[in-house]
């Protein structure tokens, strides 16, 4: 992975009770709420554009390209079924970014619990490790990575890009599972200990029911990116039936006879999972049970 | 060695006695445990990694064998004009970063004065960020066309002269390209700052306020010192992100084009692989981009092992 996902952002804001600056001045605050929604207009527009587009017959975009009109279409969103394989395509992108994310996640837990709370030698140092390979983002090998892919005999398959996936998404899970793992008392753990629990028993019924909103947090970090990756898919499943939703995509924009609204229709599928996902996680994305593991 | 605890409390004294097969075990576990994490990030980014750089003192040429060919391809790559001008391209693009630092405090800081419908402005400015960047990039391919919507926009306000062809001229589609790169990640610098705001003491904003203190001088002389490590932290990654966020929106936008106006490094590596089949020069370009990455990203990792390494028990 590269280093795009932020730790700090992972960080819950929480806001303060009331406003730091223009609490007092009614005229102020929507001075700022006005300026803000012009802004959050303008971010905005090239989604609903993109909507709108998807939504013309083809005559109609080529006449009227930019506004509105009366007479919207499905018509592009099953052309865009049926030229993508969309069902295909989207379950290789469930499979693969599951598969990802379960691996990534279970490896990360593990690890970060050996780190942590047993005391084997070396533990501050495979943390170190683990969390330097930040530092290797998948641009600057990827073509010795898809040999190694192959030498495993994981070419275009779920497998390669599944591993693939999860040893990307390990530094950061370790990282923030280390950081609430510590945050146990070791008497908790010994306590367990005395009292028969095996390793696994205390990782599971102690360690991991404290560490849910961390599970979280990478869960959601991950999702989106593995959901959202270009270069892996597109080099490790080649043009193969394997190949995820966003390499459809990008082969469906490069037809040469393909529409700009049959494009945008494609577009619109490929990005509805994510919104869907923003739009039930938000109160975790953007605030509160992400949080606390990073400081 | 086991660490010993210094805590070393009457109780764990007396285990100290039986020491010896409890701890064989935990070593057997410890290790069990640590295998499947370790073991992916050495097959899959540690041997590739290895295998890069041996693999770029190679001359390879199409499918033929390899043959060991020394510093041959860093020679060559730095004798390259193609690879000159991916790095000159980055620069440029680096020139940008005051934008990218500065816009995303700016909103976060409005967004922190929570005023009315703040929580909707928050979730819209982090909703491109959730976007694939290749669909971002396929996206703005229409909304920068020549007849798309920006320049309809532009001729409509009277700004004819500004609607040009934004991905056709050397400079502009550059620029361009940054600024959709901007679009999709300003999002997580916004979040960024928010998180770091939250932490500031309400007294200190409370006391400069009643001061009689207006939105910026709020912002230089007291937001901004006080976030120096968010800002810090957040100019890190835009720098190694302005080197490795940019291949899906480059694949979608330009491929690299109008000549060699938008190839950055990390599109070069890919396209010197890929398409010129050229493995052992894209094996030493992808080096060298790992040099660059890694010398930003460390530190990175410096503060998050600063942060999560075990204390001294």
């Amino acid at each position: 992975m590269s280093v795009r996902t932020s730790p700090v952002a992972a960080a819950a804001p929480a806001m303060p009770a009331r406003s730091a600056l223009f609490g007092a001045s009614a005229l102020g605050r929507w001075l700022v709420t006005l300026l803000l929604t012009v802004l959050a207009v303008a971010t905005l527009y090239p989604l609903f554009f993109t909507l709108l587009t998807s939504l013309k017959s083809r005559s109609d975009f080529a006449q009227n390209p930019l506004g509105f009109t009366a007479d919207l279409t499905l018509d592009n969103y099953v052309a865009a079924f049926e030229r993508m394989n969309v069902p295909r395509l989207l379950l290789n992108s469930v499979v693969t970014t599951a598969g990802g994310l379960l691996i990534s996640t279970v490896a990360a837990l593990f690890l970060a619990y050996a780190v942590t709370k047993l005391r084997i030698r070396g533990g501050n140092l495979i943390f170190l490790f683990i969390i330097a390979m930040l530092v290797i983002p998948s641009q600057v090998i990827i073509y010795p990575l898809y040999e190694t892919i192959l030498t495993f005999g994981m070419g275009g398959t779920y497998q390669g890009l599944i591993f693939t996936y999860a040893a990307f998404g390990l530094p950061l899970g370790t990282y923030l599972l280390a950081a609430y793992f510590r945050a146990v008392p070791d008497d908790l753990i010994e306590a367990a200990r005395l009292d028969g629990a095996g390793e696994l028993r205390i990782l599971f019924s102690i360690m991991l029911p404290v560490s849910l909103p961390a599970i979280a947090a990478i869960s959601i970090l991950n999702f989106v990116w593995m959901w959202n990756d270009l270069l892996l898919p597109l080099v490790i499943m080649g043009g193969s039936d394997n190949k995820t939703l966003m390499v459809g995509v990008s082969l469906l924009s490069g037809q040469y006879d393909v529409s700009i609204p049959l494009v945008s229709a494609g577009l619109v599928i490929a990005l509805a999972p994510v919104v869907l996902v923003y739009f039930v996680f938000q109160r975790q994305i953007l605030s509160g049970a992400i949080a606390g593991a990073v400081r | 060695m086991v660490a010993a605890s210094p805590a070393a409390a009457p109780p764990r004294v007396r285990k100290t006695s039986r020491k010896r097969p409890l701890m064989r075990r935990e070593l057997l576990i410890g290790i069990l445990f640590v295998l499947p994490g370790l073991a992916l990030a050495i097959l899959f980014k540690l041997v590739p990694l290895i295998r890069g750089f041996v693999l770029s003192l190679y001359e390879t040429r199409g499918f033929e064998d390899p043959t060991f060919a020394g510093l041959a391809n860093y020679r060559r790559m730095i004798a390259d004009p193609a690879v000159a001008d991916s790095f000159r391209n980055a620069l440029v693009a680096f020139a940008t970063l005051p934008v990218w630092i500065v816009l995303p405090l700016v909103l976060a800081f409005l967004i922190f004065q929570r005023s009315p419908g703040w929580t909707i402005f928050r979730a819209a400015f982090f909703l491109p960020y959730m976007i694939a960047p290749i669909v971002v990039g396929i996206m703005f391919r229409q909304i920068l066309a020549p007849e798309g919507p920006l320049n309809a926009l532009l001729t409509a306000v009277g700004l004819a002269p500004l609607a040009i062809e934004w991905l056709n001229g050397p400079t502009s589609a550059l620029l361009s390209l940054t600024a959709v790169a901007l679009w999709s990640f300003f999002g997580l610098g916004v979040l960024t700052y928010l998180s770091g705001l939250a932490t500031l003491s309400e007294e200190v904003l409370e006391a400069a306020r009643l001061d009689g203190a207006g939105f910026w001088r709020m912002l230089v002389s007291i937001v901004i010192p006080l976030l120096k490590p968010v800002i810090g932290y957040w100019t890190v990654l835009c720098t190694s992100g302005i080197l490795i966020w940019m291949f899906p929106l480059i694949y979608a936008l330009t491929r690299g084009g109008p000549g060699s106006a938008t190839v950055l490094p990390e599109y070069l590596v890919f396209t010197t692989t890929f398409q010129f089949l050229d493995r052992g020069t894209g094996a030493a370009i992808g080096m060298a981009l790992f040099v660059f990455v890694a010398l930003v990203s460390a530190l990175v990792v410096k503060r998050m092992y600063a942060e999560g390494k075990a204390k001294a028990r």
